[in-house]
């Protein structure tokens, strides 16, 4: 009976199986195998030879290359810190049940759902110009002497687009708390109240360290889409001004399908692989010594 | 059993949905050409479209919107091309494209038709050949021109020293507080405007394989321009983050004495309603300096056949019909874009649809230079844009900025086989 | 935690009113003639017209990236949900050695960066003329649609009563007859919302539809969006009409159905 059950289950995974490995694994392994070639489409005189790692030698020198990781990690510090904690204030807020949760729930979660490349258009119009809507109320309020063109610096143009992906995924974070603190048992808070502890010890005490595992597995997801940003960015500011908010993703998508330089850019892949990977792993590590060891 | 049937049946209608797409009908060449969807430039080559195809009832010319945005533009066509599409069977090129796609293999030498290159303006037709043959005809020229305020002088600057003393004695007499914007952001317009400075005191960036700017030329006009910044305070430092758009609303709103800038601005500021300077400016060439001539960076269109295209002699009546003398005249007339004819200058009727007199035009045009026509240009101006940005952005001395990315773009030749040098090897 | 009164309900007010103003702003800028759409920017409708939804159908076709979008999403969700029920289903519920390492793997292919593919499934892509095709974005779309569902699946999956389908069995039905007829229809809430799911990734996805076609017969939605932009100048109006239109349709999913997916995203998520 086992080994039936074992061949019908094999059976039952193996079409599912066998499309991921197509189109994943098949594709990646190629990567890898580009990544140790010069291989520039727009010049074929120059061949194919095989290169070894000098590849990811150029990579690791490459200035470009740091910059647009420094840009991929600023990101996911900023955001990913912001959305945790306004993701933790929100849920905590919508966990007392009250008229119209559903509708609140419902109105933060619509930018979730919609085409991240649109999210990222809606908020460059709102900064764009001298007089779009945001530049008329700073100015308006007298925040601002003058209109601020946000996307000719730097520092300017990362504001809309940390503030396109809080908005957007804040309601994501905010509901895996949720569901985590729903988890938490009330009586334990009934139990803290009762030996006197006041509504912040209460949070330090009970909810934060139940709300863990949430918290992790909340970190897990944003930092790893953070680390792969690429909708937002190529939307909003296109990298700029010039590639100063340019992220890992996007300048692998430049090398690649703008400069054609398949050997080099698949180098940048696989490195920007093996970094999510590394983080997932840890990640995951960490979840699961917060499961098993974490229990009292 | 049920659920392995209907994913293979529907496996099945998913590849025949796929495989179906691509039937050719014999019949009429159908020729597949990229148009914009924006506004005046898209109603006149539909209008022009129509007349070709009514002249020629063998040809069908179907339309398809692409973005026009010079980037965008150039990551789709390389997708397109790189995955051997025979569509579109017509390219509308940036002119420093050329001779990337002409390198890459992609687009078909133009000389197997014959074309009428003496009629063309020879900056033209030099930015469009790669190993001696055309690849692409110029359609229309954009050339970069000093617009300067009429209200407030009486004649443009034929130098660089002539154009600071103005800026300082217009300021001082109460005039606007910028004397001079041009596009000093770090990106390619910035390599436009240095490239008018350098040929200004008789300088170039690239002479065969060899770079070669970092010369006297090249360090005297790379100081010129921050001299300019900091030392006689005539351009602003924020100018070093503008683009196109924010020198004209600068120059538009009467902030600015002078400005560097395209044709496309031209009709923009004329428009009473949005500009504060219409009908109180004018264009000239950018001044010259000791040692070299006006000069003006090219930049426009220009058209292409597709290699892979299954109908090339279609494809070439289209571009030829397109940049006829009758065509070129309806285009300067309705979105105001220059011909790359030179016998249309001469013709009365050019100067009563172009905003600015053919004759200053013209002379503009004769003073252009083409960029380094290298199919790995965009490396070179990267490298270019990067050193310097450093050096007006006082990060670098002007000598220092310029010796770095002599070396950097000399390497980077060699390394594609195209420098004098041999194939440097990996360090 | 009570007692706070007002403060946590203005936070609130003030949270929503955050999340909704962008869609708000858009949609009144698309109804703005585009002249005006810059000059003194006014919180209020005033003088509303059509003109940019018009455009959108007249000038730009934009029926055909609509059209596009709802095929391969619609494909791509059909095709995940039937693989990836059977797959989930057995790894939910059956036992057999390898298991743990293919839930895995599959886990772990959704946590590929898109960017480290997109390269050699456009050279895979090119090579079977698949480029700026149908099947040609529903197969990539399954390196991370496919983990999605069975993730998501397996978790609805392990919340059936254990015994269901031994019974069916006893019965004298085949495993896969007990399946179908027993578990599915109770899991059907669980399939519903992966649906669901995966219907809004799959309509959101942007790099791999703007790597694999090459224009508007076969562009998606975001990916026609996107590319609207002018040399120097953009069109906003059209726009913001085309990311009102764009939106519609998953906003719609979302309010209508917002507790399955809140119950989708979070049950695998919180359950580990």
């Amino acid at each position: 009976m086992e080994r039936q059950e074992a061949r019908a289950a094999w059976a039952l995974v193996l079409p599912a199986a066998l499309t991921i490995l197509l189109v994943a694994l098949f594709p990646l392994v190629w990567t890898v195998w580009e990544s140790l070639h010069l291989h520039d489409l727009r010049m074929p005189w120059l061949g194919k030879p095989f290169v070894g790692l000098d590849n990811y030698v150029e990579a690791l020198g490459d200035p470009r290359f740091w910059a647009a990781l420094g840009h991929t990690a600023f990101f996911a510090v900023t955001s990913v810190g912001l959305e945790l904690l306004i993701g933790l204030w929100l849920a905590l807020a919508l966990n007392r049940a009250f008229r119209g949760r559903g509708l609140v729930r419902a109105a933060v979660l619509v930018p979730w759902a919609i085409p991240t490349v649109v999210s990222a258009l809606l908020w460059r119009f709102m900064f764009e110009g001298q007089t779009g809507i945001v530049n008329s109320v700073l100015v308006g309020l007298g925040v601002l002497k003058e209109p601020l063109v946000w996307f000719i610096h730097p520092a300017g143009a990362w504001v809309p687009v940390i503030l396109a992906d809080v908005w957007k995924t804040t309601p994501f974070v905010a509901l895996l708390l949720l569901a985590g603190l729903q988890n938490i048992d009330a009586s334990l808070y009934e139990a803290a109240r009762i030996d006197g502890a006041s509504a912040w010890r209460q949070f330090r005490h009970v909810t934060l360290p139940l709300l863990k595992p949430a918290i992790l597995v909340a970190l897990i997801f944003r930092t790893l889409d953070a680390f792969r940003v690429f909708d937002l960015i190529y939307a909003l500011t296109g990298g700029g001004p010039g590639t100063s908010t340019e992220p890992i993703a996007l300048y692998t998508f430049n090398a690649l399908l703008q400069n054609l330089q398949f050997g080099y850019g698949s180098a940048l892949s696989v490195i920007v692989f093996l970094i999510t990977f590394s983080l997932a792993i840890l990640y995951i590590k960490l979840l699961g010594a917060e499961l098993t060891g974490g229990k009292r | 059993m049920s659920c392995r049937w209907v994913t293979c049946a529907l496996i099945t209608v998913l590849l025949a949905l796929g495989c179906g797409g691509g039937s050719e009908l014999p019949g009429p060449a159908v020729v597949t050409f990229p148009i914009s969807a924006l506004g005046a430039e898209g109603r006149v080559l539909v209008r022009q479209l129509a007349r070709f195809m009514k002249e020629n009832p063998g040809i069908k010319v179907v339309q398809r919107v692409t973005p026009d945005g010079a980037d965008q533009k150039h990551q789709l066509y390389v997708q397109w091309l790189n995955a051997g599409a025979s569509d579109p069977d017509i390219l509308q090129l940036d002119v420093i494209w050329t001779p990337e796609f002409a390198a890459a293999g992609w687009i078909l030498p133009l000389n197997q038709f014959q074309p009428d290159t003496a009629a063309f303006f020879p900056s033209t037709i030099a930015a469009n050949r790669w190993q001696d043959s055309l690849y692409a005809l110029p359609w229309f020229a954009d050339v970069g021109m000093l617009y300067w305020r009429t209200d407030l002088m009486k004649q443009p600057p034929a130098t660089f020293d002539e154009l600071v003393q103005q800026a300082q004695r217009v300021r001082q007499k109460g005039g606007p507080r910028y004397g001079f914007v041009w596009q000093g952001a770090r990106y390619e317009g910035l390599i436009t405007t240095f490239l008018e400075y350098l040929g200004a005191y008789g300088g170039r960036i690239l002479e065969g394989g060899r770079v070669v700017v970092n010369s006297e030329a090249g360090l005297r006009a790379l100081t010129e321009m921050r001299d300019e910044i900091y030392r006689h305070g005539v351009v602003p430092t924020t100018a070093l983050t503008w683009h196109e758009e924010e020198t004209r609303f600068a120059f538009q709103n009467g902030e600015a004495a002078f400005m560097r800038n395209w044709p496309y601005a031209f009709p923009l500021m004329e428009d009473s309603a949005e500009s504060r300077v219409a009908g109180k400016f004018a264009v000239a060439p950018m001044p010259a300096g000791p040692g070299g001539t006006h000069t003006a960076a090219i930049g426009g269109a220009q058209l292409a056949i597709n290699r892979r295209t299954e109908y090339p002699e279609a494809a070439w009546a289209v571009i030829d019909y397109l940049t006829q003398p009758e065509q070129m005249r309806e285009r300067a007339e309705v979105v105001g874009q220059f011909p790359t004819r030179t016998a249309l200058y001469d013709d009365p009727e050019l100067a009563s649809g172009l905003a600015i007199p053919p004759a200053t035009v013209r002379r503009i045009i004769e003073y252009s230079v083409p960029r380094p026509v290298t199919p790995i240009y965009t490396q070179l101006s990267e490298i270019l844009q990067i050193n310097l940005h450093r050096a007006l952005t006082r990060q670098a001395e002007p000598a220092a900025a310029l010796a770095r990315a002599q070396a950097e773009m000399q390497r980077v030749l060699n390394r594609a086989g195209l420098g004098t040098g041999e194939p440097v090897a990996r360090r | 935690m009570r007692g706070r009164g007002w403060w946590p309900a203005v936070v609130l007010a003030m949270l929503v009113g955050a999340s909704a103003f962008p869609f708000y702003w858009a949609i009144l800028s698309s109804f703005t003639p585009e002249s005006r759409l810059f000059q003194e920017p006014s919180l209020l409708p005033r003088n509303l017209v059509l003109d940019h939804y018009r455009a959108l159908f007249t000038e730009r076709s934009f029926w055909l990236p609509i059209r596009n979008s709802l095929i391969v999403a619609g494909a791509t969700t059909i095709f995940c949900v039937s693989l990836g029920a059977l797959c989930a289903y057995a790894l939910a519920r059956l036992e057999f050695r390898g298991k743990a390492f293919l839930l895995g793997s599959i886990l772990a292919v959704g946590m590929f960066p898109q960017i480290s593919v997109v390269s050699p499934l456009y050279l895979l892509l090119r090579e079977l003329h698949l480029i700026n095709t149908y099947p040609g974005l529903v197969l990539p779309y399954l390196t991370f649609a496919m983990p999605l569902t069975v993730w998501l699946l397996v978790g609805f999956f392990r919340q059936l009563p254990g015994e269901l389908e031994e019974a069916a069995m006893v019965d004298g039905a085949g495993r896969l007859r007990a399946f179908w007829e027993v578990i599915v229809p109770l899991a059907v809430p669980g399939i519903a919302t992966t649906a669901i799911l995966t219907f809004v990734y799959s309509w959101n996805e942007f790099l791999f539809a703007l790597s694999f076609t090459l224009g508007p017969e076969r562009q998606t939605v975001p990916v026609a969006i996107a590319l609207f932009r002018g040399q120097y100048q953009v069109p906003w109006g059209q726009i913001l009409a085309a990311a009102v239109i764009a939106t519609l349709p998953v906003t719609l999913l979302v309010l209508a159905f917002q507790r399955r997916i809140v119950q989708g995203l979070t049950a695998g998520a919180v359950k580990g």
